[in-house]
């Protein structure tokens, strides 16, 4: 038999690209990300702010590009679940624009030369790059519709989740300078939006699963978390 | 003859085939209308969704050389059975086709009262049960002023329902809907799917149809044929979210026609 839906078929495709595109962007961002953390670089913190309403772009042209296959085409079995899970998905990667732009806008806070901690701030740059890899990640699972590689992303964000945590430990011990105290305050805000970042691509991975299996499930429960082993 | 009892309402087919001299049209097929319940049967052309539900009121076997073999069950009643009455079956068993077929001669009212008259009903009772068809069909506001004019003066969608009334004014327990809406505008279209939607509160309702968003529309169950076979039945969310069978996917999907 002859294929049909062909025109229906491209509209689909080009949107799909343009929501894989919005991952490149972002990943882009965390690459600047790190490297503005890395050495307070707030220009560079500054390109990454303003960036991001190309990010906000992709947004709406997907959001309105899901409307209106919605509304013309009554998109249905396959096809109707990677339209749904385009819109959840570039509201995600949205978000992972914006966790960007809130960590540089915390960096002008922290001040000019401030003292650091080397080893906080390495970790701190290591989530970044975690990150930016989860972002990367994300996006293949889905462009292949690779559910395994979508579940690997659990184990991925657990590197993120004990990063934070040594964090949180090297904050608290971080000494009696006010300086570097309020630093550490600013790089423990950060950690929580890197951390926010990871889990934003571990929800991409859900929708690919829900894409290729039709069945929706939060591969972790946060209300329902496993108990988690002292020293991880 | 037996009567074909009226609180039947369960359709079961049970290793159903039809054939039309050497060809196989429906191919071994096992499937349940439940009642209250509708059910669409989606599949493209040929695909002998047609000729099965005309094998649940025996219309299939007028058409020569047809033949049907398997079960057809009301309830517990064999539609096929040797003392079965069939004029019994298709009053109980309603049939509303593609395009609107009123009796071109006579009026609104008559058109309702037609097959009630053959079964006798006559006077203040013929009158009643001709009101309370059209108002089931959802007709009667727009032609109780006008009963006595020709049904054929009525608009497509109007004829539609007046072929409903005349279809409930004998009482059926199930309705099955050949294509409805086809020659039909989107208005009209919409109002049939409405009135299909508040039918079903009374009947078992089975609806044909080649659009598959009307089956989406008003359907509980949908069925899938392709080539005189049944390829899936389920709710009609999971066949219009997660067919099992791929073939149903590709067909829903419109990658092949």
């Amino acid at each position: 038999m002859p294929e049909t839906r062909t025109h229906f078929r491209d509209e689909l495709q080009r949107l799909e690209a343009q929501a894989l595109g919005a991952f490149d962007m972002v990943t882009e961002a965390l690459e600047r990300v790190a490297e503005a953390i890395r050495h307070t670089d707030i220009e560079l913190a500054q390109l990454v702010i303003e960036d991001d309403d190309r990010v906000d772009g992709r947004y709406l042209e997907v959001h309105q590009g899901v409307l209106s296959l919605l509304a013309r085409q009554a998109p249905v079995a396959s096809d109707l679940r990677l339209i749904a899970a385009l819109l959840e998905i570039i509201k995600h990667v949205e978000r992972m624009g914006d966790q960007c732009v809130n960590i540089c806008k915390l960096l002008p806070l922290t001040g000019n030369n401030p003292p650091t901690h080397p080893v906080m701030l390495d970790r701190i740059v290591e989530m970044a790059e975690q990150a930016r890899s989860e972002v990367a990640q994300a996006k293949e699972a889905f462009a292949r519709r690779d559910v395994g590689l979508a579940e690997d992303l659990v184990r991925q964000d657990e590197t993120i989740n004990r990063l934070n945590r040594e964090c949180f430990r090297l904050a608290i011990e971080i000494g009696d300078d006010a300086d570097i105290r309020e630093w550490a305050m600013h790089m423990m805000l950060i950690a929580r939006w890197l951390e926010r970042i990871g889990d934003n691509a571990v929800d991409v991975g859900e929708q690919t699963a829900f894409v290729v299996t039709g069945l929706f499930r939060e591969f972790t429960d946060a209300s329902h978390p496993e108990p988690v082993s002292p020293g991880t | 003859m037996t009567e074909v009892a009226t609180k039947a309402k369960r359709v079961t087919l049970g290793g159903l085939n039809a054939y039309y001299g050497d060809s196989h049209a429906v191919k071994g097929v096992d499937l349940e209308f439940a009642p209250n319940q509708v059910t669409a049967i989606i599949g493209p052309s040929g695909c002998g969704k047609s000729t099965l539900v005309r094998c649940v009121n025996r219309m299939h076997e007028e058409l020569p050389g047809a033949r049907a073999t398997g079960s057809v069950r009301l309830d517990e009643l064999d539609v096929y059975g040797p003392s079965i009455d069939v004029v019994s079956v298709r009053r109980t068993i309603g049939m509303v086709f593609q395009r609107p077929n009123p009796f071109p001669t006579m009026s609104i009212f008559d058109n309702v009262a037609a097959g009630l008259r053959l079964t006798g009903t006559r006077g203040v009772k013929l009158r009643e049960r001709v009101e309370r068809s059209l108002i089931g069909a959802g007709l009667w506001e727009e032609v109780k002023d006008r009963l006595d004019a020709p049904g054929i003066s009525l608009s497509g969608g109007q004829q539609q329902r007046l072929c409903i009334a005349r279809t409930l004014a004998v009482e059926p327990e199930v309705i099955l809907m050949d294509e409805p809406a086809s020659a039909l505008d989107p208005i009209a279209t919409l109002r049939i799917e409405e009135l299909v939607e508040e039918l079903k509160q009374r009947y078992t309702i089975v609806i044909v149809t080649h659009n598959m968003q009307q089956a989406a529309r008003v359907a509980d169950k949908t069925a899938f044929m392709l080539s005189g076979e049944l390829v899936e039945i389920d709710s009609t969310e999971r066949i219009f979210t997660t067919p099992s069978d791929s073939r149903t996917e590709e067909y829903v999907t419109g990658k092949f026609g």
